[in-house]
């Protein structure tokens, strides 16, 4: 097991290596703003800033290559660079925005759990009922509404008709544990429901599977009871590929969470790319791109290591 | 020869319609509607009531955000559009997006893969290296980056939803046909001196297409959100385009309280058409592939419990004669 997470995350390096090559390069294929950006600024702020000046000090007068292996370089040291417009260094931006975005990721993820695995047993266990049908057929629909389209409606209907609004400010979940709840608990239940759609039909569909299988039928010929066989059987061996699938739906939840925190106006990292990316701030929205891809890289470490621990016959070499 | 060919083709898609219909009610219904949508978009400069001029649909402010009347059965947008025709329009962006991007990325995804799996070796090393670190970086931001990198309209919308699906999806692709590489028939043909791209397309291509229709079909309702999404973050088609997204973002937003039918359309809309396309690709995989059909087949815990039942009165009976 050591030695397997020491190759593991020795693996890491060359893997992030290349995502890190990879947003650069997409990165300078926007067309390029930031150096009329930067010549604007300064002239609204009364400074006169020759283009090539301005080059100079975003460090583009350089050739591509090195530029990539200063900013990586600088990178590997903590240092990700200055934002553009902000004034502030592209790793206080993030520091100061992770912990929002992680919080409203976990809470999303675990209030996806606590509802899809229960309805999608339930359904396993109760196979082409009615309200098995029911259920599926809700979750389809649940899958098929656009995210941004239920929390539209969840901003504006309880609003008018309770009286009900989200805290537009943010407030760490130490100083003030209600309000920021209050705050989190609603966006990350709407983008629950529409993600566990697809995860309840997922549950069910994988923990038919195993229960076609015959230590499932031995299970229900000794007499063992409904509760024991759903879960010491059928479920813990369906967890294998359920886990793969939510830990596949990780990387879309950071993708959704683009969308939820534009609408929800949460000041997290999803937010801060769409208006990096508006405003042509490299720095910044290289910096959110590559911590976003790191959290994808650990989810999937946290994955392989997940199937050893629920499947002993897993070998991880 | 060639007429033969075509006839029989022609039944194996009816058969298909017919499978459809006999064992997947709800994904020929599915199918219906995504029929429905598309001859919407197909003949929406014929059924739309305000026509569009010069590729724009052109606003009456003194009509803005009316209720549905006689006269516009959706009501009005903020713009005094009538509603009911930007939706039909708007259909229009979704099924062209919707279709040729699932086929588009299909077709990446087919070349990605199936030139990996054949060629193999440090090819497909590096080329799947390359796609595990493409997968770390979530793909709502690649997405973002690449409509920042072409700009906003159609064609760059298709380049960037396929693009990152293909790539994706060719990791199943792959797998299918390394086990159809690996095969008799295909190192037999490598054998006789079949060359690569020969292989690739008398013998792998055809036989993972099952795979590649259930992946067309599976990817068209995720193709339709994501479309919408973008539209909705404003990164889409022009501003001047109908989009069902960007009438959420723009106006419906703003104005759900006040005219709620403006937010109400569009997403309906497309809650309808995704889950048409869902049911349609559900249904499609059933037929495509046996092995995940639900449900408990023999053995459903009545049957067993039945069969336990009988196995240990018999063994009871057959105690008692021998006692």
């Amino acid at each position: 097991m050591g030695k397997y997470l020491v190759k593991r995350l020795l693996l890491l390096i060359p893997t992030l290596i290349l995502v890190c090559v990879i947003v650069f390069a997409l990165m300078r294929m926007i067309p390029g703003d930031a150096v009329d950006m930067v010549v604007y600024n300064y002239a609204t702020n009364g400074q006169v800033i020759t283009r090539a000046e301005a080059e100079a000090k975003l460090g583009l007068d350089k050739p591509a290559v090195t530029q990539f292996f200063i900013w990586f370089g600088n990178m590997l040291r903590g240092d990700l660079g200055n934002c553009l417009f902000r004034g502030d260094t592209v790793w206080s931006v993030i520091r100061a925005q992770l912990p929002i975005s992680l919080e409203l990721a976990l809470l999303t993820f675990l209030l996806s759990l606590v509802i899809s695995i229960p309805i999608g047993l339930y359904c396993a266990a109760h196979p082409d009922t009615i309200s098995d049908g029911v259920i599926r057929t809700l979750s389809v629909v649940l899958a098929s509404m656009p995210v941004f389209w239920i929390g539209t409606m969840v901003l504006v209907y309880p609003a008018v008709w309770w009286g009900f609004s989200i805290p537009l400010t943010y407030v760490s979940i130490t100083q003030n544990f209600a309000q920021n709840m209050r705050m989190f608990l609603v966006p990350s239940l709407v983008a629950a429901v529409t993600s566990a759609g697809m995860n309840i039909r997922a549950v069910r569909t994988m923990t038919l599977e195993v229960m076609r299988q015959d230590y499932v039928r031995t299970g229900w010929a000794k007499g063992a009871g409904e509760g024991r066989v759903m879960f010491h059987h059928a479920f813990r061996n369906a967890l294998i590929p359920v886990i793969t699938l939510f830990g596949g739906s990780v990387a879309g939840l950071v993708g959704g969470s683009v969308v939820i925190e534009n609408m929800f106006n949460i000041p997290g990292i999803g937010q801060q790319v769409v208006t990096a990316l508006n405003n042509r701030d490299y720095p910044l929205a290289q910096g959110c791109t590559v911590v976003f891809a790191v959290f994808v890289m650990l989810i999937n470490l946290v994955v392989d290591i997940a199937y050893k621990w629920c499947d002993p016959r897993v070998s991880l070499e | 020869m060639k007429n033969t060919e075509k006839r029989r083709r022609k039944n194996a898609f009816l058969d298909f319609l017919g499978t459809l219909w006999r064992t997947k009610k709800v994904a020929f219904f599915g199918l219906l509607v995504l029929v429905l949508f598309i001859l919407v978009a197909i003949f929406a400069d014929v059924i739309a009531p305000q026509k569009m001029e010069n590729g724009l649909l052109a606003s009456h402010l003194m009509d803005a955000a009316k209720p549905p009347s006689l006269e516009h059965p959706l009501g009005t947008d903020a713009m005094g559009r009538d509603l009911l025709s930007y939706m039909i329009y708007g259909a229009r962006t979704s099924v062209i997006l919707g279709i040729s991007c699932t086929i588009l990325s299909t077709v990446i995804s087919v070349i990605i893969g199936v030139t990996s799996a054949v060629i193999g070796g440090r090819f497909d090393l590096y080329l799947q290296r390359f796609i595990d670190a493409w997968q770390c970086i979530p793909g709502m931001l690649i997405m973002l980056i690449l409509m920042s990198i072409m700009g906003p309209g159609m064609v760059s919308m298709v380049v960037v939803l396929s693009v990152p699906g293909g790539i994706g999806g060719s990791r199943m692709i792959r797998s299918a046909a390394i086990s159809v590489k690996d095969s008799g028939y295909c190192g037999m043909s490598k054998m006789l001196g079949g060359k690569n791209v020969w292989r690739m397309i008398h013998h792998v291509i055809p036989n993972i297409m099952p795979l590649v229709l259930m992946n067309l079909a599976n990817s068209l309702g995720g193709t339709i959100m994501m479309e919408s999404t973008l539209n909705f973050l404003g990164f889409g088609v022009n501003i001047n385009t109908p989009s069902w997204g960007y009438l959420l973002t723009s106006q419906g937003r703003s104005k759900m309280y006040t005219a709620p039918w403006i937010g109400l359309a569009p997403g309906l809309a497309i809650t309808i058409m995704v889950f048409a396309a869902a049911m349609f690709g559900d249904g499609v995989r059933d037929i495509l592939d046996p092995r995940l059909k639900g449900g408990m087949g023999s053995f459903s815990r009545k049957k067993i419990r039945r069969i336990a039942a009988k196995y240990r009165s018999r063994k009871k009976a057959a105690e008692g004669t021998n006692g």
